[in-house]
């Protein structure tokens, strides 16, 4: 019944990694208290990424793990870069196309508040083609 | 044919070959169970990135009315719940019984940590009228925030984001508080060894997952 095989994670290790986790996650506090302009993002969340993927390989230890638990790990997160692409490929370019208006459906509800309680241009009240 | 248990051990199912085909097919379940667990929140972000984009002013400003010191607190409580079940599972494989329970139960109380500040952190924000959907009212003075000043064009649709992802992630928490009840009073009746302990590893697995969801949820709704 030995489970020789099965790896079995340090007590040193895991301490290192939970070590490396709390700091990052001070980092991640502290930089976003200064404004960096474009780059606030990317740094937040090339530290998410990081700290996500110390957890996986080490805490989940996919490191060590049946390589088809990966695959299929993998597999999830490729049809998530999937939906968010595809997603945006549509909202992202709304309004390029002549076919289209840009915004959302809160802003076409504004909008068409604002064209209801105008007061109509009398001479648009006028028929357009006389006979 | 007299005991037909006896020529295998108590926890082995009769319809796998080993306890090793045992774990690792119930080890690649829960891998499938995790993945539909991550595009169920993918979509949530997707609906974070979608608004985001469109309105990036909104979230930047709005984000400010979340506490990153409580918000902060709470990812370390989390990352330290990871930190005891993978210690934990590490103790299980040792044969340790007390260090597997003593780390199940501090997970437990990690996981109660969490919701008791995030309890907190929504009673302040419904105080003053900061609610998800159509109840959106923000108004008052607290700590020298003039929270009317924070009623926005689509913030509203910031505060559905955030009430909705931290609400479901929530939920997973308190399953999770549920879970480790569970093989807490398993491992005090001495149910897992080294040689079975597949339960341990399962619901670490689950609780890593749900870690790895906040670790993204913090900065998103509180830093940026």
């Amino acid at each position: 019944m030995s489970h020789a095989e099965h790896h079995v994670s340090s007590i040193k290790m895991l301490s290192i990694v939970f070590g490396g986790l709390v700091f990052l996650t001070v980092t991640t506090v502290l930089t976003a208290q200064i404004d960096l302009g474009a780059f606030n993002v990317p740094l937040a969340m090339t530290i998410a990424v990081i700290k996500a993927s110390l957890v996986i390989v080490i805490f989940m230890a996919l490191k060590w793990d049946n390589k088809v638990n990966a695959v299929i790990f993998g597999l999830g997160l490729l049809f998530v870069a999937v939906f968010i692409s595809f997603v945006l490929f549509d909202t992202l370019y709304r309004g390029d196309m002549s076919s289209t208006t840009k915004g959302t459906v809160q802003d076409e509800v504004i909008r068409n508040e604002a064209l209801q309680s105008r007061e109509p241009d009398p001479s648009s009240l006028q028929p357009v083609h006389t006979p | 044919m007299a005991n037909a248990h006896s020529d295998h051990p108590a926890h082995l199912q009769h319809h796998f070959v080993s306890s090793e085909q045992q774990f690792d097919a119930a080890k690649m379940g829960m891998w499938l169970f995790l993945v539909t667990e991550i595009l169920l929140f993918s979509g949530m972000f997707v609906a974070y990135i979608v608004y985001r984009t469109w309105h990036p002013e909104v979230f930047v400003k709005s984000s400010e009315l979340l506490d990153p010191v409580m918000g902060g607190i709470n990812t370390i409580v989390l990352l330290a719940s990871s930190f005891t079940v993978a210690l934990g599972i590490h103790f299980a494989q040792k044969d340790n019984k007390k260090g597997l329970v003593i780390n199940l139960v501090l997970t437990f109380l990690f996981a109660l940590t969490f919701l008791v500040v995030k309890y907190f952190e929504y009673t302040a924000k419904f105080e003053h009228g900061v609610f998800p959907g159509a109840a959106f009212d923000p108004h008052g003075v607290s700590h020298g925030v003039d929270y009317a000043t924070y009623n926005i064009q689509y913030a509203r649709q910031f505060f559905s984001i955030y009430f909705v992802m931290t609400g479901i992630h929530g939920f997973h928490v308190l399953v999770g508080m549920g879970l480790f009840t569970w093989i807490t009073i398993k491992a005090v009746k001495g149910q897992f060894s080294s040689a079975y302990y597949t339960p341990v590893e399962n619901c670490g697995l689950y609780w890593h997952l749900v870690d790895i969801i906040w670790i993204f949820l913090f900065p998103l709704l509180y830093l940026i």
